[in-house]
């Protein structure tokens, strides 16, 4: 419990280095088609504590989606989305929680929570987060088709890359 | 300062997060080509579309002013025609004296209440004796004539149309001139009967049935309808004709009264007459 905002702050730094450093150049060299875009960055907006108070975890989702859009270069877009996914996170808790309720003090991870429990959440979240994402990236309802496709594309291998990280570190909190 | 403390206690969630998103989607149209391009078009659509509505909400406006601008312009344009007008020529001394007088003038006029649905239907025009209508005037619209000023206040005048039982208009049939009077069975609001036409008149389906300006209370020539049926009952020495009208009362809007120039001379004609 005392030591929620140190591992936080490490899970911070590694999402994004593994993000910006290792993703990023994954996704280059489609020219120019980007249908496929691995993000994995909103795993730190999934694991925040239970408890984190509603105003820490927006400027948190902020900073994380303000930092990733400095390396894509896509000012705002990135933050705008992890903002919105912050914001809706109480939901899909709510619809997904436990008949005994939550331990307020741990985090919702695969440890916690159970495998399949886990898998729920962070498909959900993803989903909208991606959705999100893609149509403030297009930015327009004319695109409508192509944010749906390359949402659809991008959704199976964000998730593989949580599940990797899930399984190498499987966190307690 | 209490208050505004305790609206962030409750809200400051939902208030951080409109903050922080309109700073992103400062971003977003600020520092993005694409997406400002966008941005900026789709706010000029819109103001584009906000002009127009304003646009047409003026023109809605000024149709009011422009309808009584327009009635005033089609009565000066009427009061040239021939058949408002009183001719003084004769042959004098083998010289033709011609002049003309004023003999009708218009007034224009809304319609604010009608009726169609019984067998005495009457209408309220919102012109009343302040304007100059005075009782027993005609009303007519662009598509034929209308009925027959009952009574008038100030403001208001009450016309019973021609679609009521006791109505009776005096109409010709354009070309061979026969004149009978035109009532109403109560029936059909688009269709009138033309009584009095005798059995020798010739004349066909189709021909039109105009205003004769007997009763001075219509000027000449207005066309009325035309004849839809013809019959002839036995026995009677008289058609039985069916006319459809031009003018559909459903929806008459606009008129004019007819107001005669010299309606007091022709009253003391009838005055000494009857003397």
């Amino acid at each position: 419990m005392t030591n929620a905002l140190p591992i936080n702050i490490v899970r911070f730094i590694g999402l994004l280095a593994l993000q910006v450093l290792v993703l990023k150049p994954l996704s280059y060299g489609w020219q120019g088609h980007f249908f496929i875009n691995f993000l994995v960055y909103p795993l730190f907006i999934f694991l925040l504590p239970l408890r984190t108070p509603m105003p820490a975890a927006l400027l948190s989702a902020f900073a994380m989606g303000f930092l990733v859009d400095l390396s894509y270069d896509s000012w705002g877009v990135h933050a705008a989305a992890s903002v919105l996914t912050a914001y809706v996170r109480p939901w899909p808790l709510k619809w997904l929680q436990p008949r005994e309720g939550y331990n307020v003090n741990h985090s919702p991870t695969k440890k916690r929570m159970g495998t399949q429990w886990f898998l729920a959440y962070s498909s959900i979240m993803m989903g909208f987060h991606l959705l999100v994402y893609y149509s403030l990236d297009a930015f327009s309802p004319y695109y409508l088709k192509s944010i749906f496709l390359k949402t659809l594309f991008s959704f199976p291998l964000s998730m593989f890359f949580v599940i990797i990280v899930m399984y190498i570190f499987n966190p307690e909190d | 300062m209490r208050g505004l403390l305790q609206l962030f206690a409750a809200y400051g969630g939902f208030l951080l997060f409109v903050l922080l998103e309109a700073i992103s989607i400062t971003l977003i149209v600020q520092y993005n080509q694409r997406q400002g391009e966008i941005a900026s078009n789709s706010l000029g659509l819109f103001t584009a579309y906000m002009d127009q509505s304003s646009d047409w909400f003026r023109e809605y406006i000024g149709l009011k002013d422009e309808v009584v601008r327009l009635q005033a312009k089609n009565i000066k344009l009427m009061e040239q025609l021939e058949n408002a007008r009183y001719s003084n020529a004769v042959f004098r001394d083998s010289v033709r004296q011609d002049s003309l007088e004023q003999l009708y003038t218009f007034i224009g006029a809304k319609v604010i209440s009608n009726s169609l649905s019984s067998d005495n239907n009457t209408l309220r025009l919102g012109k009343g004796s302040r304007q100059g209508i005075r009782p027993h005037m005609g009303v007519i619209s662009d598509d034929g004539i209308v009925g027959i000023v009952r009574t008038t206040t100030e403001h208001f005048s009450q016309v019973m149309s021609i679609l009521h039982s006791q109505s009776r208009i005096n109409a010709s049939i354009r070309g061979p001139g026969y004149f009978g009077s035109l009532t109403w069975d109560g029936r059909d609001p688009r269709h009138m009967q033309l009584n009095a036409i005798p059995r020798h008149a010739k004349f066909v389906e189709g021909d039109t049935v105009e205003t004769n300006g007997f009763s001075q209370i219509f000027p000449t020539g207005i066309p009325v309808g035309v004849i839809d049926k013809i019959e002839e009952v036995p026995g009677n020495n008289f058609f039985k004709i069916q006319v459809r009208l031009f003018i559909d009362l459903a929806r008459v809007k606009y008129v004019y009264v007819v107001d005669n120039l010299m309606r007091k001379e022709l009253d003391e004609l009838d005055q000494q007459a009857n003397d």
